[in-house]
Formats: C-alpha cells, sequence, structure tokens
C-alpha cells in the first residue's frame, strides 16, 4: 500500500509547496534541531536535513530527520554518495523507511577535500543517479545485486538536486531528464539569483517534456549579509550571483531586511514561470527568516497534515516480528551465490582454449544457442597459433638444410670464411678492397665482379681443397688487380692518391703500411669481399628474413665543400643492404690529442710519438700517411681533474690544426660541461666557419653549446649515459633550443670489449630499433662512438706480450678492431679510433659486409 | 606493471560495428609483456574481428600497428598518418595509451581494447597478481614490503581482522591474508612490536582522492 509523503500529497494538489532546510548541529544535541523545527512548523510543508554539508561532521541527516518528526514535522532526510558504500546506503535506507521517514533527497555529496576532514577516503561507490536507481530498486522489492527484498520494501518520496548555473548549461535539462529516468520525483534547484538564466532552463525542460514528469522547487536563500553574498559570488562554484543583487544589500540599510525583499521578489519572479511547482527556502544559519519570507510571499498559511507525523517507536515495536523474517530468508540466499562464485573463479584458469570451447559448444548446444563470438574468438585464436607453429617448423626446416651442407660440402658454406694469413699477405688483401666508386672507371667495377666469380667456381667441386685452394687463389687474382687499380689513379693524380679523388671513399692503408714496415701483427681476417644476401641464401624465401624498416636516419653532414663527409641517412640497419638503402658508410676519424699522451702503450705510442708534440704534424700523419678522411681532436688538456689548461690553449690547438688539414674536424672537449662550455665557445669561433662537429653536450649545458653550434650551423655531439630514454631526451632538449636533428650526432657513450660492450649493443641497438621500425623520429640520429679512448685505457691493451695474453699490440689491435666493428653493426656510423692497424683491419671487415 | 586483459570480443565488436576501416593498435609496453596487448594479441583480435565482421556479413578493413608504447606523445606519431586511412581505433594499450590519444587526436575515434586491471607482477607463467594499488603514499616501510593496501580486501592498516583463518582471507579462499604474512615476517625479523602502534588512518588525497595526480620535475621540465 503506497503511503503518500505530506509533502507529495501537497505537490499533487497542484499547490505551491514550501520546504526549508535545516543544518544539524556539530554535537550531540538535540535540542538545536527540536528549535529549528518549531521555528519553522507551520510555514513549511516539510524540512530537509542536511547529510553532513560541504563534507563537516554533524549529526547524521536520518537521526536528525527522527528528532524533526518528533516534533511534527515532516523531514526530507538527504542521502550522499561520499560517505557509505551501497551496502551502508542501503541499510540505512531500510532504516530510515522503517523509521518511518518518507521524503527522500538523494545527492552525490561533496567531496571531503571541502570539509574538515579532507583525507578522509572518498567513498563514492555510487553516484546521485545510481543512489536514485538504487532506491527506485529498493521501492520496488530489490537490493542492488538484484536480490529479491522478502518483506516489507522501503518506500520513499524521491528527490534530486540540479543546478542550472552549472557550466555547460546546456547539459543541465539532459542531465535532470536522466535523473528523472534514475526515478526522481521531485528536483530541488541550486540557489536562484539570476532569474533569467533559470527561466531558459526551464524553457529546456519544457521542450524535453519533463515539466509533467517531476515536481521542481525552486531554490531560495535570502543573503544575510554582503559577505555572504559575495562569498557565493565568488568561492562557491556553479552560483550566479549578479552584481545587482550585491549592490542592493550594500545600499541597504538594514541588510538582513533586505536580504528578505530579495528573497520574497524573488519568489514573486519565478513562481509564475511554467513549470515552478514550489520552493525550497534554504535560509542558511537564519531559520527564523523563513516565516517571514514565507508570509510576505504569500504562501501563508500552508496546507494541514492529513496524517500527523507519529514518534518512530511505535512503528519500531510493529516492525519487529517481520524484520527477523527477513533477515533468515537473506542469509539463506546469500549463500548460495556465494558457492557458485568460487566454483567458476576456480576454474577459469584451468581451462585451455579448446576445453573452453568445447565446454562452452556443450552448454551452448544444451541451450539451443551457440555464441558466434565466442567461436570465432576460438578459431582466431587457433589460426594464429596453427601460422605460428608453421612458422616454426619453416625455420627447423631450413636450419636442418643449412647443417646438411655444412656437414656434406653440398653447395656453397653459408659463412664468410676466417683465414690465417701472415703480415705480408693482409697487405695486399686489403689493397684490393678499396671499394670501387661509383664515380670510379667502369673497369675497376668489372674487375671487381669478376673476382667473387672466381672464387665461387674454387670451392664449388672439391670441399677438401678449399683451404689451399683459397690461399692460392687471392694472392693470384688481388695484386692482379690492385695494380691496374693504381696505376689508373697515379696516372692521373700521382703518388699522393686518395683523399680528392673520393670524398666519401676510406683511403686504402697501403702508403702507412709500407712506411711502418715494422708491422708485426698477425690477425685472423675476412676475406674481404662481399657476397649478396640473396646469393648466401637463397634457398630461404626473402620474406623469412625481409624486413624493411619505415623509419630513417637523419643524414649529418660534417665539414664544408668536397671534403665534407656525410654520416646516416640509413634506410636499414647497418650492412642490412638487403633491407633498404645505406647511402653512405660508415666513417672512422682518427683521435689526436692536444696534449702528449702520458698512458698509451707502446704498441700504440710508436705509430704517433714522433708527432705527437704537436697536434698539427700529428694530424698531417693521420691524412697523409693514413689516409684519415676525418680527425676527432680530443682536448684532453683542458680537463679540470688534469692539467686544467685554458680556452687559449685549445684554441692555439685548433687553431694550428685547421691550418695544417683540411679534413673534417671533430673537437671533442674534456668532458666536463662547464669547461667545455668555456672552451667550445671560443673553438667554435675557430672551426665554426670551416665546419666541424662539437661535443660532448650534455643535458647540463646543452643550452649554451646548443645555441653556439646552431650559430654557425655545425652539428654536435649529444652525450648522454648509456641509456635510450636519456639519450631521447637530450635530443628532444637540443630540438627544442632550435637544434635541428640533423645537427646531432648521438654519442650513447660505449664500453669496450670486455668493458660493457654488451651493454652498449643493446642500448644501441634498442635505439636504432626504435628509429628504424618504431617511428621515432627523436632517436634517428647518428651514431659517433668514441671507440679509441674506450679500448686504449683498458688493463688488456697496455699488458705486455706474453704467452697467455699473446703479442701485446695484436691484442689492442683486435680489441678496438672487435670493439668497432660490434658497435657498427649496433648501428655506429662515425667510428674514432686510434691504432692505424686497427681502422685497416675495421675498413676490410666493412667492406666484406657492404656491397660494392 | 600495468596488467591488463582483452576485453570480451562481443563489447569490441558492438563498439566497432559502425565503421568500415579499424586499426588495431598494440603496445609493445606492459600489455606487451603481461600478454594482452602485444603482437600476437593484436594479430588475433584483428584476425577476430575480421573473422566476425566476414559472418555478420559487413566485411571491414582492419589493419595492424605495434608502437613501442602509447603512454608517451612522441611514440603516438605515427597515428597522424593513419588519420586519414581509418575510422576507428581499437588501443590495445592500457587505459593510459587510450587516453592519450584521445587528448592528442580528438577527431580520433578510439575504443580500448583492453580492460586495465591492475599492478602486478608476473609470478608463474600466464599468471599475474596485484602487488600495489599505487596509493601514492608507500606505507610498505611499516610492514615487511607487503602492501597491505593493495593485498587486503578491507583496506586494513591495523590488520589482521578476525576473518583471517588459516593464513588465508575469508573474502577469498585463495587469497593469502596478507596481514598474517605481515605479522610471520615480523616476528621473524623481532619486529612484532611495531603491530602495536596504532597505524593511524591513512591520508587517501595521494591515492586520487584530491582528483587528477601529477608528477612534476621541475629539473627535468621545459620552461
Amino acid at each position: 500500500m503506497e503511503v503518500k509523503s505530506h509533502l507529495q500529497r501537497v505537490l499533487s494538489s497542484g499547490q505551491l509547496a514550501v520546504t526549508a532546510e535545516i543544518g544539524p548541529p556539530r554535537n550531540a544535541d538535540p535540542e538545536v534541531i527540536k528549535r529549528k523545527a518549531k521555528l519553522l512548523k507551520g510555514y513549511v510543508d516539510a524540512v530537509n536535513i542536511t547529510d553532513c554539508q560541504t563534507a563537516i561532521v554533524r549529526i547524521s541527516s536520518i537521526a536528525s530527520a527522527i528528532l524533526v518528526m518528533a516534533e511534527g514535522l515532516e523531514p526530507v532526510a538527504q542521502m550522499t554518495c561520499r560517505d557509505r558504500n551501497r551496502i551502508g546506503i542501503q541499510a540505512d535506507l531500510l532504516g530510515a523507511s522503517a523509521l518511518g521517514i518518507r521524503n527522500l533527497l538523494c545527492l552525490t555529496g561533496d567531496h571531503p577535500k571541502f570539509g574538515n576532514h579532507p583525507m578522509a577516503k572518498p567513498v563514492f561507490d555510487l553516484d546521485s543517479l545510481q543512489l536514485l536507481k538504487l532506491v527506485r530498486d529498493l521501492e520496488e522489492g530489490y537490493f542492488a545485486n538484484g536480490e529479491e527484498i522478502k518483506g516489507r520494501k522501503p518506500q520513499f518520496f524521491r528527490g534530486a538536486a540540479e543546478n542550472p548555473f552549472a557550466e555547460p548549461y546546456y547539459i543541465r535539462a539532459y542531465r535532470l531528464a536522466k535523473k528523472i529516468k534514475a526515478g526522481a520525483q521531485f528536483i530541488q534547484t541550486q540557489i536562484i539569483y539570476n532569474v533569467d538564466r533559470f527561466r531558459e532552463f526551464m524553457e529546456d525542460c519544457e521542450r524535453l517534456g519533463l515539466l509533467d514528469k517531476v515536481y521542481i522547487l525552486a531554490g531560495i536563500t535570502p543573503p544575510k549579509s554582503v559577505g555572504m553574498a559575495k562569498y557565493m559570488k565568488y568561492h562557491v562554484p556553479g552560483l550566479d550571483v549578479p552584481d545587482e543583487i550585491i549592490k542592493r544589500l550594500e545600499g541597504a540599510k538594514d541588510v538582513r531586511e533586505e536580504g528578505i525583499n530579495i528573497a520574497v521578489e524573488l519568489i514573486q519572479r519565478i513562481k509564475d514561470i511554467p513549470g515552478v511547482k514550489g520552493f525550497h527556502i534554504m535560509a542558511i544559519e537564519w531559520e527564523e527568516a523563513v516565516p517571514e519570507i514565507v508570509k510576505r510571499a504569500g504562501l501563508y498559511p500552508r496546507p494541514e497534515y492529513e496524517v500527523p507525523i507519529y514518534p518512530f517507536v511505535v512503528e519500531r515495536v510493529v516492525e519487529r516480528p517481520v524484520e527477523m523474517v527477513v533477515e533468515k530468508v537473506i542469509e539463506k540466499v546469500v549463500e548460495k551465490p556465494v558457492e557458485v562464485i568460487v566454483e567458476k573463479e576456480i576454474e577459469k584458469p584451468i581451462e585451455v582454449y579448446i576445453e573452453k570451447a568445447i565446454t562452452e559448444l556443450e552448454e551452448g548446444m544444451a541451450k539451443g544457442q551457440i555464441s558466434l563470438e565466442s567461436f570465432i574468438e576460438i578459431l582466431a585464436n587457433l589460426k594464429a597459433g596453427l601460422k605460428q607453429i608453421k612458422a616454426g617448423m619453416d625455420s627447423v626446416e631450413e636450419t636442418i638444410e643449412i647443417l646438411e651442407q655444412e656437414f656434406f660440402g653440398k653447395g656453397k658454406p653459408t659463412k664468410v670464411e676466417l683465414k690465417e694469413v701472415p703480415k705480408v699477405e693482409e697487405k695486399e688483401k686489403i689493397k684490393p678492397q678499396v671499394q670501387p666508386e661509383i664515380k670510379e672507371k667502369v673497369e675497376v667495377k668489372k674487375e671487381a665482379e669478376v673476382k667473387p666469380e672466381e672464387e665461387k667456381i674454387a670451392p664449388e667441386p672439391i670441399a677438401e681443397v678449399k683451404p689451399e685452394a683459397k690461399g692460392e687463389k687471392k694472392p693470384e687474382v688481388k695484386p692482379e688487380t690492385k695494380p691496374e687499380e693504381k696505376r689508373e689513379e697515379s696516372a692521373e693524380k700521382g703518388p699522393e692518391v686518395k683523399p680528392e679523388v673520393k670524398p666519401e671513399v676510406k683511403p686504402e692503408v697501403k702508403p702507412e703500411v709500407k712506411a711502418e714496415g715494422k708491422l708485426e701483427v698477425k690477425t685472423r681476417l675476412f676475406k674481404g669481399t662481399y657476397r649478396p644476401l640473396s646469393e648466401r641464401a637463397k634457398k630461404v624465401p626473402e620474406s623469412a628474413y625481409l624486413d624493411r624498416a619505415t623509419g630513417e636516419i637523419q643524414e649529418v653532414v660534417i665539414g664544408k665543400d668536397g671534403k665534407a663527409i656525410k654520416v646516416g641517412g640509413a634506410k636499414a640497419l647497418n650492412f642490412h643492404y638487403f633491407e633498404g638503402e645505406l647511402p653512405n658508410s660508415i666513417q672512422i676519424a682518427y683521435e689526436i690529442l692536444d696534449i702528449k699522451p702520458e698512458d698509451w702503450p707502446e704498441s700504440l705510442a710508436k705509430y704517433y710519438q714522433d708527432v705527437w708534440h704537436d697536434p698539427a704534424l700529428w694530424a698531417k700523419k693521420c691524412v697523409e700517411e693514413y689516409g684519415a678522411s676525418a680527425i676527432c681532436l680530443y682536448l684532453l688538456g683542458t680537463d679540470p681533474n688534469g692539467l686544467n689548461l685554458p680556452a687559449n690553449h685549445a684554441i692555439e690547438v685548433v687553431k694550428k690544426v685547421t691550418s695544417a688539414v683540411d679534413v673534417p674536424l671533430i673537437v671533442w672537449g674534456s668532458g666536463n660541461a662547464e669547461k667545455d662550455v668555456e672552451v667550445l665557445r671560443e673553438v667554435s669561433e675557430i672551426v665554426g666557419p670551416r665546419g666541424a662537429v662539437i661535443g660532448p653536450v650534455v643535458d647540463t649545458n646543452h643550452r649554451t653549446l646548443g645555441a653556439v653550434a646552431m650559430g654557425y650551423g655545425i652539428p654536435v655531439i649529444a652525450s648522454s649515459p648509456i641509456d635510450v630514454n636519456l639519450a631521447k631526451q637530450l635530443n628532444i632538449l637540443l630540438e627544442n633550443i632550435g637544434v635541428s636533428l640533423d645537427k646531432i650526432l648521438m654519442d650513447p657513450s660505449i664500453g669496450a670489449l670486455g668493458y660493457g660492450i654488451e651493454y652498449t649493443f643493446s642500448v644501441m641497438e634498442r635505439i636504432r630499433l626504435a628509429a628504424l621500425y618504431g617511428q621515432d623520429t627523436k632517436l634517428a640520429c647518428p651514431f659517433i662512438c668514441s671507440i679509441g679512448k674506450e679500448v686504449w685505457k683498458t688493463k688488456e691493451a697496455s699488458l705486455p706480450t706474453d704467452e697467455t695474453f699473446g703479442d701485446q699490440e695484436e691484442r689492442g689491435v683486435l680489441m678496438e678492431a672487435l670493439t668497432a666493428v660490434t658497435l657498427a653493426m649496433a648501428g655506429g656510423d662515425l667510428l674514432i679510433m686510434r691504432h692505424p692497424v686497427a681502422v685497416k683491419l675495421c675498413y676490410t671487415l666493412f667492406n666484406s659486409l657492404s656491397q660494392a | 606493471m600495468i596488467i591488463a586483459e582483452r576485453r570480451p570480443l562481443p563489447e569490441i565488436l558492438a563498439n566497432l560495428s559502425p565503421y568500415k576501416k579499424i586499426l588495431v593498435l598494440g603496445c609493445r609496453g606492459c600489455v606487451a609483456v603481461c600478454s594482452a596487448g602485444g603482437d600476437r594479441e593484436v594479430a588475433i583480435l584483428a584476425e577476430a574481428i575480421r573473422l566476425a565482421r566476414e559472418r555478420q556479413g559487413s566485411p571491414v578493413e582492419v589493419y595492424e600497428e605495434i608502437l613501442i608504447r602509447q603512454c608517451d606523445p612522441e611514440y603516438l606519431q605515427p597515428l597522424a598518418e593513419w588519420m586519414s586511412k581509418i575510422e576507428a581505433v581499437v588501443s590495445m594499450a592500457c587505459g593510459v595509451g587510450v587516453n592519450l590519444i584521445a587528448d592528442l587526436y580528438p577527431s580520433l575515434r578510439v575504443y580500448p581494447g583492453v580492460d586495465t586491471t591492475f599492478y602486478g607482477a608476473n609470478v608463474a607463467l600466464g599468471e599475474w597478481v596485484e602487488k600495489c594499488r599505487g596509493c601514492g603514499d608507500c606505507i610498505i616501510d611499516q610492514t615487511a614490503g607487503l602492501c597491505p593496501i593493495a593485498r587486503c580486501a578491507k583496506n586494513l592498516l591495523n590488520g589482521p581482522c578476525g576473518g583471517s583463518q588459516g593464513g588465508k582471507c575469508e573474502v577469498r579462499k585463495d587469497m593469502p591474508c596478507v596481514w598474517h604474512l605481515i605479522i610471520d615476517r615480523l616476528k621473524e625479523r623481532g619486529e612484532l612490536e611495531r603491530l602495536l602502534e596504532i597505524t593511524p588512518p591513512k591520508d587517501w588525497r595521494p591515492a586520487g582522492g584530491d582528483g587528477l595526480r601529477v608528477r612534476k620535475r621541475p629539473d627535468l621540465t621545459l620552461s
């Protein structure tokens, strides 16, 4: 049987309703509430009791409502979502109904932040809409979990709030519609001062056809003081107080009287707006104003209560037996679902796709319905799985095939053979490997092509003969090639061959080797001829290994005019010629120092000790004897932890070097961020105009050095401590100040062989993969790797020759070359090295991995 | 890492029903590691969408792309190129990725391909367990490294409650009572007296109770 609340009866009778608001005290004194209730009794139809408004602790709304009822006044209890989850809310609602509370205002509630316990955990398990629905569901006999309420159901006249003044305005009426849909029967609006806006809101509601579906009570608050009005205007979000209200109060003799006048006038203006069914007067901490307002607004007297409000105690006695029954029933119902849930959750993880599929199919068939989607999902899973198995099988087959070839000597060997060669042979072999440049004559190219053919013929017929055949073949074939090339070149250019001939191509190492004469380095060398992957892997379908990059590495130009070198520009991983264009070969710069090196082992020192007193001579030797195409000048002497030589010293050295050689120059500072700013700023003045690279630039000096580099349009070395993100961050920082990415060489901070080369490799590889395959353009800069510095400071490079460690020089050379080649594989584009033989070795290896 | 789980296919399909060109966008971050949104899962979902739509008689073009991460604007840049080719994106990244895409590409219809579930550890093959709730104010220095916020159903700070039985939680029998574990451990360390102290109510603001959480490193921000 439906019991209407008094408020509901007044509203449904078509009369304008009047409600007021009581804020409970922040203590346990019931008299405060009783006194306020007495004040209002007879002037309002019901009184709204806040639920800890603004999140400040007070007597609870439901308890206060009971106290109000004891005074014979009908309460509107409030329920917010801030402090209770759905369990607490439902429990309190059952209680409120059991105690005879018939009106309920459902709110989300103010955030704890605004109250006196800001660190309380905000619950907000539900919002006001979900709460409205929950209340309606309870009334219809269902808990929030869908469980049925056995026994007496709670009953409420459901209210909600809406704020016509909150932005965006256009959503407000729709939101009201949603609240009505969720179960709201009456609405209290936010305090109205801007009547025009409120009218628009009501028109919106009319358009949506909401006005017959809900009783709207307009919110009215008499401003008690100017300060209060201003507070509401400036500090309460979504409260619109026009200036004229504040002016009126400011100009009033009796502010309170004026406040009441304002409220009365507002009521007069609002009551004729279609859809307004009453007023909710919120005289905050000023309840005594309400009777006055009601009387003056012509809303007095109020309709009599049809059913007197009686104390809750009577009802409780009546309800008791019913409550007992309800509890028992609930216990039983609860047990079942718990069991079911546990079983299900245990089963799930064990199920395999197929089992699951079968189960689902069986279930589906039993029910006469199969979930198409789940069936499809299973098929997709199976299909993907089969694909992978197939791919796995394919690669196993390939591997077996390759192994067979290796064992039985059928077909061509899949790897480039290593060969032990004495020094003399080494020289000879290296010479022909000078990359025939496209610019060069056609004859040279032809010869280069001929070579691999001859080689092929040899190993094919008899596997056993291979070693011999090779040993013989090489010296024969190559010397021939070499002299021809030589002759042609020398005919044109004279003895001092290359620099001018090919700006991009690496110079041959021949002259240096001859000059030294004493090179005793025995090394195991690659043959040094390139065989395309398509030939080596012709039994493997291209699709099995081809993975073309989507990105591209920036091309950085170092130096100017004919001597400039280019690094980067790659559209594939280094040496992956089969996957994409690698327009620039890997460059090597010879490292020289501004001061005489102290700790270089004899095996390295012997090449330079005749010139290292003078960086100009040193640079000249590198270029003229060893054919360096670039020089890296390491300003070790300026290091504050070492000699701490001033910037002037660096300027002198750089001047000398620049006048001695015209190859591109890399000026590498001491690594001290502050000192480098000082030194490199000065140095750039000299090297800037001719083109050079300066660095290392780190995060702490990127602004100044970045600006210097931009000023001269020269590239910088962006140096970061071996980390993908740090490298990227530095590039972004540099880009942000205006250094474009094609002016950045990344120094990832490398480690030498045995000193962290694996870590270096994986970081560099990840950076390069991100740039080429991960569309990470901020990482798409060429790498510069300071190899020599790292290798030659290792203990192993300096240990004397002995039985265990072998020859000192060979060891050092191999360490430097291996470090260099490894990092070139990882993406290194410009390598800085020291030992001329190591450089030579690298070129040999690079050539063997490169397309002619 | 952030753990996620593929959303049910019918829900994904429902979201995509108006579109004819769809990009399934994977992420090689956390969701790849927890097998929810990496290369393989992208392939499976793309295939499933194709099959389902074919069955429904409204075939669809499904493209696949996997980004290194989706929680970083830089890594999302490739999306700009996709905009003209597709009508909707199903992002298989965690909610962070979906949100960032929505932030950066307002005109792009982006739908979540996974439910982002929790921060967890890969405790066994195919099993991930929540270990942290990101509440912003770590208390596990007091609890022997075991987090009661993440691992106690009641988030008790002065546990265990009366529902701890045989080391198990009453809420779920398969769930160890974390307070039981904490006590065992503190006892071993001779630090049981720690539990005599009443831990005061927690400040929930860093847990998100105060709205959007933001972290700034002034020394790393670009002025």
